[in-house]
């Protein structure tokens, strides 16, 4: 067989029609044409789509939540604070492959009967259904650990209250959905709440992020909100009142503590009241504030406003005497009564004796008008401004339309209501020299708003009268060993169907000290005390005692009053007293 | 003309390397990052949770209980308080 070289073959020197060529690679040529245009078309005209469809396909949105801020009291004691938790969810028809074995183990570890689980997915239409919230994340990983199917987990914050109903009235609640719900959480939500960030992400298979898209948008965390309440007092307060209530047999008890220099409420407690922590305490009675909320008829604590007016004004001195007779007269068609007989007082006396006619006989000297500018300057019948939920302002009807007997039976604290908070705050005006304080449950940092409301000398001279009311010859309860307290007890009587009832009283005593430089104003109300005593120099006075004495311990207050030393230094003289 | 166009390839190719290496390290320092950052929130929930253990063992009722109960301890009085002045005092005692 002849070899040839490959451009001797013959059958390369056959020779085809040029427009074969031609023809061919015209071919070729629009096939390139074709997917150029092609990935024109995909690189410029529908390149929007595209990415939008790629982006969908890796690239996710992660939420990064704020983590709400803390609740501290004034010393830094935390009192709410938020912790990440997680929510289990299921989806219905993915865990009907679970195993008998799986679902014995997740009843166990969520400590629900595996029955109401099951009912709780029964419906197969669903796509989500909580099975437990807000539990701690080594107990989900747990739930996680068991691969049952169609069991999944949510990342969420649980918020505790280490002090729980100690502080649980100021502080509040809030839901499962970390929004206030009532009290410091619900008025400052927005800002304890923070705002949530987020970041774009591509994702691989295994949802694992591997890069950002763009810059991350950083979440800002919830403020944390500095409360002027001092945890000891507010246990102190606490604890007296919970003792309080059970040896009266009372229905409730309510207490605050302000400071008389900055107007900052160092407690202010309810009891009963809720554990923020246990949602079944979470019951509508309970939750009431009351010492913001409930408004009452406050009764004999009222009548130093009205002395303090009469004095101010030039109507009465402290030498005028006024006849109270036989403990009872009939005044403008009504019957006034007063414990004791008295005889002719003076205005010292009447506060001491705390005599209702004495006080309607002044009443009668003064005019309805000026009464009820004074009342409202002292902040009754106005709610107080304290950036609290509910705060009540109480009644004070417009002095037009009060009739004679009644402009006599408000100068002892009947026919008008306040809140307990409100009485406080009118107390500060005794304790200073006769300037109202503005009150705060926020920590200040500035000098607080005050009211000039009496001249210092009358502020001085109610004050000596309040002293005295808590003297041997009044309210002796309320005495505290080493301090000079002053302060009024009252009993009112509630209105029970429209009538003053004459078995349900509400006891209470307000007061500062010490004297000789007040330093806190304490007002306790005892609502319904049934053990026999209502009298509020009987009920509320040695509640007032033990807050006052050992408040003023805590926050380091030098006795002012002598007291016998049971305790005998070698330097030191054994009895102690005012130089 | 063939000497550039090989310089050019070759140059192509350290680029295209050195692409390769760069992305393959920012992949790893954004791994390595994300690790840090979940130890930092790993770090900051426990922290959180020692300050509420803290707040829980000094809960004002759980020390009053247990100064009352185990103790024995009553609450202080100023009959049974010697006070001190830190300036000496031109009267004796006072109050």
């Amino acid at each position: 067989m002849r070899r040839f070289s490959f451009f001797d073959s013959p059958v390369v020197r056959v020779s085809f029609p040029t427009w074969r060529a031609r023809l061919v690679l015209l071919v070729f040529g629009l096939a390139f044409l074709v997917l150029l245009g092609r990935a024109v078309y995909l690189q410029s005209v529908n390149r929007e789509f595209l990415q939008e469809q790629g982006g969908k396909r890796f690239e996710r949105t992660l939420p990064l939540s704020a983590t709400r801020g803390k609740i501290v009291d004034r010393q830094g004691v935390v009192l709410a604070a938020s912790i990440p938790a997680r929510a289990v969810w299921a989806i219905p028809e993915d865990t009907k492959s679970a195993t008998a074995q799986q679902w014995g183990k997740l009843s166990e570890l969520l400590d629900m009967p595996e029955a109401t689980i099951k009912a709780m997915l029964a419906d197969d239409s669903k796509t989500f259904v909580y099975l437990r919230r807000q539990l701690s994340l080594a107990l989900v990983e747990q739930v996680a650990a068991l691969r049952m199917p169609g069991v999944h987990s949510l990342p969420e914050t649980r918020r505790f209250y280490p002090e729980g109903e100690v502080a649980g009235t100021v502080v509040g609640f809030t839901n499962l959905d970390d929004l206030g719900q009532e009290g410091i959480e619900l008025t400052f939500n927005d800002r304890l709440s923070g705002k949530p960030g987020s970041r774009r992400v591509i994702k691989d298979r295994l949802g694992q992020v591997i890069e950002d898209v763009r810059a991350v948008n950083l979440p800002v965390n919830g403020q944390d909100i500095e409360l002027s309440i001092d945890t000891r007092i507010q246990y102190l307060v606490y604890r007296t009142l919970a003792e309080a209530v059970e040896f009266n047999q009372a229905q409730s008890a309510s207490g605050v503590v302000v400071d008389v220099q900055t107007g900052e409420i160092l407690a202010l407690v309810n009891f009963p009241t809720f554990d923020p922590n246990d949602r079944s305490t979470l019951r509508g009675v309970n939750l009431r504030n009351r010492v913001l909320t409930d408004t009452f008829e406050p009764g004999s604590i009222l009548k130093p406003f009205t002395m303090g007016l009469a004095m101010a004004l030039g109507r009465i001195n402290g030498n005028t005497k006024i006849d109270t007779g036989r403990g009872e007269v009939v005044f403008h068609g009504e019957r006034i009564r007063d414990v004791t007989k008295n005889g002719v007082l003076d205005p010292m006396g009447i506060m001491v004796k705390s005599s209702n006619i004495g006080m309607a006989r002044i009443s009668q000297r003064l005019e309805a008008q000026e009464m009820w500018t004074q009342f409202t300057a002292l902040g009754f019948g106005q709610p107080p401004v304290i950036g609290f939920p509910g705060a009540a302002a109480g009644r004070l009807r417009p002095w037009e339309r009060w009739r004679p007997i009644e402009q006599a039976t408000m100068a002892y604290g009947y026919g008008l209501s306040t809140s307990l908070l409100q009485v406080a705050k009118a107390y500060t005006a005794f304790a200073r020299d006769g300037d109202m304080v503005n009150l705060t449950l926020i920590k200040r940092k500035d000098q607080p708003a005050t009211i000039p409301v009496y001249d210092a000398a009358i502020a001085q001279t109610i004050r000596d009268m309040l002293e005295a009311s808590a003297g041997p010859e009044g309210a002796k309860l309320a005495q505290v060993q080493g301090y000079r307290v002053a302060g009024k007890s009252g009993t009112a009587r509630k209105i029970i169907n429209r009538e003053y009832s004459q078995t349900f009283y509400r006891s209470s005593f307000v007061g500062f000290g010490p004297v000789s430089n007040p330093r806190i104003v304490v007002a306790v109300s005892v609502d319904e005390p049934m053990a026999g005593h209502y009298y509020g120099g009987r009920v509320a006075a040695p509640v007032f005692a033990t807050v006052v004495g050992r408040t003023l311990r805590m926050m380091g207050v030098e006795p002012d009053a002598p007291f016998n030393s049971e305790v005998v230094a070698q330097t030191q003289p054994e009895s102690r007293s005012r130089p | 003309m063939g000497r550039t166009v090989f310089v050019t390839a070759i140059l192509l190719m350290l680029a295209a390397m050195s692409l390769v290496t760069a992305r393959y390290q920012s992949r790893q320092l954004f791994i390595e990052n994300e690790q840090l950052v979940s130890q930092f929130n790993e770090l900051d929930v426990d922290w959180r949770k020692l300050q509420l253990d803290r707040a829980e063992l000094s809960r004002n009722a759980r020390i009053d209980q247990i100064a009352r109960d185990t103790l024995k301890m009553q609450p202080i009085a100023p009959a049974r308080t010697i006070y001190v002045r830190e300036a000496p005092a031109p009267t004796a005692g006072g109050g």
